[in-house]
């Protein structure tokens, strides 16, 4: 019986122990921070029991626990804590500042860190797994939408097409309106280029950065954050922080696959009408015609049955496929650190022929040489291929293919006789052009980047920093000789076949010195910086092309009768000196003061050096409030800032009159064994100077409720002054067609707000929410005297304004209409406006246990497209406008009498006699549900067994949903012709954009 | 005191290296200066390819009706224009042309090659003379002077006038300086035969005397008294012609490719066929598809290409001239000048040789029966000289500018607006966006219809 004695005192002893422990007692104490303030809404919960409280507005709880329980105390912003009570009633406890949390390092210019707490101007930090997760392999269209003040536009919908990002606005007139990106402190080139050969937007170098080795980016916007760049980061700056190994930090494998499917979306056409003209059959074939003016599908019958239809997309486009691997290994030892990355993206474009492929191999390796010296090595290598048919209205597929009449069969693509087969005169049939006509574009670009820092004192650092971007572009281009387009000894290129082979040997070095000190005394926290750049770039072009194509299906420049070559090239250096000192009293205070002083080889002699500067003060408003309104907003900072910075916009060799090669119009001289130069169409300026651009800036930051909702939001004006246009138009009796001025001047103004909010913060589901919203005003203020427009630029005028044919109106606005009905044009006029009236973007994160959704909204307000298409599918009978086709009678007064207009009218007659540029500029007005995503990652305690460490599975949609209640195309986040300032809102017969489903599988080990 | 010297030192040194280092704005791509030779020979080209060939000359030829696009109305055939299409045009005339010829003319002088020189003034005068044949009052005495006067005035176009024939005499003048250098084969035109020059300049006198016949404060005797002296020293035969030779495609066979959907005219190529012009298959191409001599009337429904005429291999192939001033155009002013002065009869003579010259260079043997047929069926008579004189003249210039200039002086070869006008024939070019933006004068309101100075 012993041994069920011993089971009951067992028994008995668990019992008491229990009734021990479950003898309660009352806890009080406050939670106060290291001065002495309390914290409100912080948890407490006693280690292992329910037993929980909160803190009070005053930081006071009051909690009912077992007599020894152990209290574990957690709270936003601060380090958590486990506090015993054994023997105490009133347990009082401070919590330290969790500076992680707090003290939010951002990367600012020139590469130093620095508390984004003091920080005396706006900037906005994503995360690089936010940037994979947009599924964009161009960085520029992975920030879309996401970060306020910032205009990203897409060109097209082609496999590597280029973007456009401009930040807080255009102040340049024509020279270069985009931000600077900057790799780990230098700066890398980000031209469009692949232009050359076929028409179409090119591709922006940045797009050769594999979003997968970035850890972070920061966005510097305003003058004050990028005024240490000085004149090259005058148009904001987009820094780049790649991922990095870890000291003591076993071997981590990640290992991410995924695979998409790309489906275009397309701009609704007619599909009722076939081809021909008054409503009378063309059979395409010895009935030629480009319009679809023809009879209704429905009743017309060929050879007795009924006529057959041909969707033209179905026969051209394709489905998208895109696979992107990359693997990537991180570590360290004691005193070094590695990461290293590959990646291999490879699109299958929804248009024939056009392919983008980018191996990118990236290596970092960080070593402690000496006890106070470290340094970083690392090396970007980019192989990136695109290949693609041309684009646009001269010789590019979809021009004819958005034409092509659905009564038409593009099969056969060949004549029996060889000849192309086409439902029109003058143009290539697509499907032809598919096998006849490509541009490949081949860059291998190197950005090594060496680092050393050596700190001789605690409070002294020596920063030396070389870093180089070295690239090569091999353009290949060719077209077959085309009969319809002409004979094969014409001079026109698209007909009689050309060859074109241009390569660029593009190098960049930038090395940085910079001493910084960094000393805290009293009150007082000071940091100051000196530090000197060296600048230089140097791009090298040959061409070399032939026409007149003598051998079928051979692209080589041999193949040619004339081949012409030609060669040039440009370098440009800088010098900078600059200083920074940024002083903060007590937390509450910061000013920040810097200068700069640069030289610039492309600006007049006597003019190479300017000065500039900026002056920055922030001020923490919340640490002055009494204690007891911190639990309402725990976190508040007013800054002001103002920065004037000097700019060389411009390029080399702008200050003189040379002798040009001269040209005609189907190549450069020599021409019949002369050769030719003419002087200059542009006249040089030999006293150009730098340009200057002035910007305040004031901002509110604010947090609420603990942290768990933040605001930021910044004012800014910025004006451009004694702006540089490099060939600006003057009259061509002063013998040039132009001229380089500095006296333009542009003004932005703007608002730019970011809200982040966590509504739902708990163990198993969270919610977070982040908004932003900028909306900018610009005014062209001037282009020089005696000018008031250029192009799209009008002074008193936005930025990128449209001017074209517009109709002619009566005094109140009304449509006038001629004697036959028709409306006419007066003149010419601003018509529309590129510019949105404002952006803004939000983003949703759901986690839910192992699952999380994230679904990303972008909205466009405002900001005029030209629609190109439909000015000619109007026309030609495409448009989905020409569907309806009964005669109608205008709403319009008549100019024939000034009564309201009676006159029927035929829709042929209206459409076909309607060309003028205002009709086509239509409210680009968007909201897109850019991205959708779905992740589940796999419980690690799953995972124990396994060498895996971490596996997530994810399912991502991309432009799921676009609602553009004005624009007739598919796609209004259109900018056919590339990221050229003019170019902006011109959709043209580019490749469509696509809707995408994308799988991926993240491996961790 | 001694830190502050110090730092001064070693800054002037820095910026010192700095300098040095910036020193890089040369460019490498351009050459700062040229010879003579390699200007002339792109200036040429330009005049041929795109003065001579244009877009304003196309759009000539939409108005004096020798071409219509086969396109829908409206559009420039049928008189809507705008001025941004002449953009381009100013640029030919006054940077490409007039400003290197400037330069030209100013370098030959200064290194004493007087040939180069004549040839850029005459030139510049028939540059300079077709402009304000478009225009009417343009900028000269004011122009090329770069930054130092962004915004010339425009001269009336009676002193442009005075200052073409200022350049031709002053051309003249230049060449009977003999100067031992001339132009090889960087002179296009004519190899470096300074006689040749001499005598377009001397018809090109003439050609500018009698665009005055009915210009205010002028009467048409006096000029044709100047023109006939002119023409003593001018074009002798076909061989003197000022014409460009293109070993390719000439500019008006690359205006006329499939993607331009330009085609002749209905108007041009029935007056051909109605006077039985045995010159229509030398000049004109019957239409691929159907082989009939078809032009196209502008205002139809647009038809397919192949049922449209061409201009003939010979004005618009492979190995074409561009005929810019002719021998046969220096014999039908002789005849208008002589029809002024001493009436029809001794005008006849002239004006035959007139059309002959042109049939000998399009290869015909003027004995033949065809031809002597059709001169003798086109004679000369007091009441219709001007109108005969005129008419043979356009065919012989066919696609030539002038025959805009002779239709507004004369009213001949008659022609109705087209199909769907827009406005009344027009009477000269507007002028270009680019100058009422750079450059307002106030000119520049001028329609299309407006009529110049000369034209009154």
């Amino acid at each position: 019986m012993r041994k069920p004695s011993k089971l009951i005192g067992l028994i008995f002893f668990v019992l008491i122990c229990q009734l021990t422990m479950a003898q309660n007692k009352i806890v009080t104490g406050k939670l106060s921070d290291s001065m002495g303030r309390g914290i409100p809404g912080a948890t407490i919960q006693e280690k292992k029991t329910k037993h929980f409280a909160t803190t009070n507005k005053d930081g006071n709880y009051e909690i009912t626990i077992a007599n020894s329980g152990v209290l574990q105390v957690s709270a936003v912003g601060y380090e958590p804590g486990e506090f015993s009570t054994t023997g105490k009633n009133e347990v009082n406890i401070v919590l330290k500042q969790n500076t992680v949390a707090l003290n939010e390092v951002v990367v600012t210019a020139l590469g130093v860190k620095r508390d984004k707490r003091n920080l005396t101007y706006s900037t906005q930090e994503l995360k690089g797994e936010v940037l994979t997760n947009s599924k964009e392999p161009n960085l520029v269209n992975a920030m879309a939408g996401k970060v306020s003040g910032v205009q990203i536009t897409s060109s097209a919908g082609t496999a590597g097409a280029s973007s456009r990002i401009v930040i807080r606005g255009a102040t340049s007139a024509t020279g270069d309106n985009q931000a600077l990106f900057v790799i780990d402190g230098v700066p890398i080139n980000n031209d469009e280029t692949a232009t050359g050969g076929a028409a179409g937007a090119g591709t922006n170098r940045v797009s050769d950065i594999d979003p997968a080795s970035i850890e972070n980016i920061t966005v510097l916007k305003g003058a004050a954050a990028t005024a240490l760049y000085g004149s090259s980061g005058a148009k904001g700056v987009v820094m780049i922080t790649t991922k990095s190994g870890g000291i003591d930090k076993k071997p981590a494998i990640n290992f991410s696959s995924e695979l998409s499917f790309e489906k275009a979306l397309i701009p609704e056409r007619q599909t009722k009408y076939g081809q021909g003209i008054n409503g009378i059959f063309s059979n395409g074939e010895d009935q030629k015609t480009s319009a679809s003016w023809g009879p209704l599908m429905d009743t017309l019958k060929i050879n007795g049955s009924a006529a057959p239809k041909y969707d033209p997309w179905k026969s051209f486009l394709r489905k998208g496929i895109t696979t992107n691997n990359s693997v990537s290994v991180s570590g360290g030892g004691a005193t070094s650190s590695y990461f290293l990355s590959y990646s291999y993206y490879n699109q299958q474009g929804v248009v024939p022929v056009n392919d983008y492929k980018r191996h990118s191999l990236f290596a970092k390796y960080n070593t402690k040489i000496y006890k106070n010296l470290t340094s970083t090595f690392q090396l970007g290598y980019t192989n990136s291929n695109q290949t693609r048919l041309p684009e646009g209205w001269v010789n590019g597929p979809l021009f004819v293919l958005m034409g092509q009449p659905i009564s038409w069969n593009p099969y056969p693509v060949l004549n029996t006789d060889g000849s192309q087969r086409l439902y029109r005169f003058s143009r290539n049939p697509p499907l032809w052009s598919v096998d006849n006509m490509k541009n490949n574009a081949t860059v291998n670009r190197f950005i090594p980047v060496l680092t050393f820092n050596y700190t001789p004192l605690s409070w002294l650092t020596v920063t030396e920093r070389l870093g180089a971007d070295i690239y090569t572009e091999q353009n290949n281009y060719y077209n077959a000789p085309s009969p319809a387009l002409g004979p094969a000894d014409s001079e026109d290129p698209n007909a009689s076949g050309s060859v074109r082979n241009a390569n660029t040997n593009f190098r960049q070095f930038n090395n940085d010195l910079i001493i910084n000190a960094h000393k805290a005394f009293n009150k007082f926290d000071v940091n100051l910086l000196l530090g000197n750049n060296i600048y230089s770039n140097y791009s090298q072009y040959v061409t070399v092309s032939g026409t007149k194509l003598t051998i079928a299906d051979f692209y080589n420049v041999s193949s040619a009768k004339d081949i012409k070559g030609s060669e040039a090239y440009y370098q440009q250096r800088k010098v900078g000196f600059y200083s920074q000192a940024n002083i903060e009293y007590n937390k509450i205070l910061a000013l920040s003061l810097t200068g700069r002083y640069d030289g610039s080889s492309v600006l007049a002699k006597d003019k190479q050096f300017y000065p500039y500067g900026s002056a920055a003060l922030s001020f923490i408003f919340s640490e002055l409030f009494p204690k007891s309104n911190s639990s309402f907003m725990n976190f508040g900072k007013l800054r002001f800032s103002y920065a004037t910075v000097g700019n060389d916009g411009v390029g080399a060799y702008q200050l003189g009159t040379p002798y040009i090669l001269a040209s005609r119009a189907s190549g450069n001289f020599p021409f019949q064994g002369q050769p030719g130069f003419l002087l200059s169409e542009t006249l040089g300026n030999s006293t150009l100077k730098n340009e200057r651009l002035n910007e305040y800036e004031v901002g509110l930051e604010a947090k609420f409720l603990n942290s768990r909702i933040g605001f930021e939001a910044s004012y800014f004006h910025r004006k451009s002054t004694n702006g540089i246009i490099p060939g600006v138009a003057i009259s061509a009796a002063t013998g040039y067609t132009g001229t380089t001025v500095n006296s333009a001047s542009i003004e932005n103004k703007g608002v730019e707000v970011l809200v982040n909010a966590s509504p739902i913060k708990s163990k198993d589901f969270n919610w977070d929410l982040t908004v932003n919203f900028s909306t900018i005003h610009n005014k062209v203020l001037q282009l020089y005297p005696g000018l008031n427009q250029l192009g799209r630029l009008i002074v008193g005028q936005p930025y990128n304004i449209f001017y074209g044919d517009k109709y002619a109106r009566n005094a109140s606005g009304k449509l006038l209409v001629d004697a036959d009905g028709h409306p006419f044009a007066d003149g010419q006029g601003i018509v529309g406006n590129a510019n949105p009236e404002w952006l803004g973007g939000m983003s949703n994160s759901f986690r839910y246990k192992q699952f999380s959704l994230d679904i990303f909204f972008d909205v466009k307000k405002g900001g005029d497209v030209w629609n190109g298409v439909d000015s000619y599918g109007t026309f030609y009978g495409t448009a989905k406008a020409t569907e309806h086709r009964s005669d109608f009678v205008l709403d319009a007064v008549s100019a024939v009498d000034g009564k309201a207009n009676t006159i029927v009218i035929k829709a042929q007659d209206y459409y076909r006699n309607n060309q003028l540029y205002e009709a086509f500029v239509q409210d680009g007005t968007f909201i897109k549900l850019r991205t959708a995503s779905l992740t589940y990652r796999l419980d690690p305690s799953l995972l124990k067994r396994t060498i895996i460490k971490t596996l997530s599975f994810s399912v991502t949609g991309r432009n799921l949903w676009i609602y553009s209640p004005h624009f007739t195309g598919a796609d209004p986040e259109v900018s056919s012709w590339g990221t050229a300032n003019g170019d902006v809102g011109v959709y043209a017969f580019s490749s469509p954009t696509s809707r995408s489903i994308n799988f991926a599988l993240k491996l961790g080990f | 005191m001694k830190r502050s010297f110090i730092i001064l030192i070693l800054s002037t040194a820095l910026l010192g290296g700095c300098k040095k280092y910036l020193d890089v704005n040369k460019d490498p791509n351009n050459p700062v200066d040229v010879q003579e030779a390699l200007i002339l020979a792109p200036v040429e080209a330009n005049i041929s390819d795109n003065i001579f060939g244009g877009n304003a000359a196309i759009n000539i030829q939409y108005f004096v009706q020798t071409i219509a696009p086969n396109q829908e109305n409206p559009g420039n055939w049928s008189y809507q224009l705008f001025n941004s299409y002449f953009d381009g045009d100013w640029t030919a005339f006054y940077v490409s042309g007039l400003n290197n010829l400037r330069i030209l003319n100013d370098k030959a002088e200064a290194s004493g090659k007087s040939n180069y020189a004549a040839i850029a003034k005459i030139l510049s005068a028939y540059v300079l003379g077709t402009a304000t044949d478009l225009w009417g009052d343009v900028p000269y005495s004011q122009a090329f002077q770069g930054d130092k006067n962004f915004t010339p005035v425009y001269d009336k176009q009676d002193a442009i006038y005075t200052s073409v024939q200022d350049l031709l005499a002053k051309g003249i003048a230049d060449i009977e300086k003999a100067g031992v250098i001339v132009p090889g084969g960087d002179d296009y035109f004519y190899n470096g035969d300074m006689d040749k020059w001499k005598k377009l300049a001397y018809t090109l006198q003439a050609r500018y005397y009698m665009h005055l016949t009915k210009a205010p404060g002028n009467t048409a005797a006096a000029q044709a008294d100047k023109a006939l002296q002119a023409l003593n020293n001018a074009m002798q035969s076909n061989d003197d012609d000022l014409k460009f030779q293109y070993e390719g495609i000439n500019t008006w066979g690359q205006s006329f490719d499939p993607v331009s959907t330009a085609v002749l005219s209905s108007t041009f190529v029935n007056k051909l066929v109605t006077t039985n012009d045995p010159r229509l298959p030398k000049l004109v191409k019957k239409a691929d598809g159907t082989g009939l001599y078809n032009g196209r009337t502008v205002g139809d429904p647009v038809g397919s290409l192949d049922q449209y005429s061409y201009p003939s291999a010979w004005v618009a192939g492979t190995g074409a001239a561009n005929y810019i001033v002719t021998y046969s155009e220096a014999l039908f002013l002789k005849a208008e000048a002589t029809f002024i002065k001493s009436g029809a009869a001794a005008a006849a003579p002239i004006y035959i040789q007139g059309i002959q010259a042109h049939f000998l260079k399009l290869g015909f043997d003027i004995t033949a029966a065809a031809v002597t047929g059709y001169i003798n069926s086109r004679s000369l008579t007091a009441n219709n000289a001007i109108q005969r004189i005129m008419e043979e003249k356009s065919i012989a210039n066919f696609l030539n500018i002038e025959n805009f200039t002779d239709w507004r002086r004369t009213g001949y070869p008659t022609i109705a607006k087209v199909n769907g006008a827009m406005s009344d024939i027009p009477r000269r070019l507007l002028y270009p966006e680019s100058e009422r933006l750079s450059n307002a004068q106030m000119q520049q309101a001028a329609k299309i219809t407006d009529k110049l100075w000369w034209d009154q």
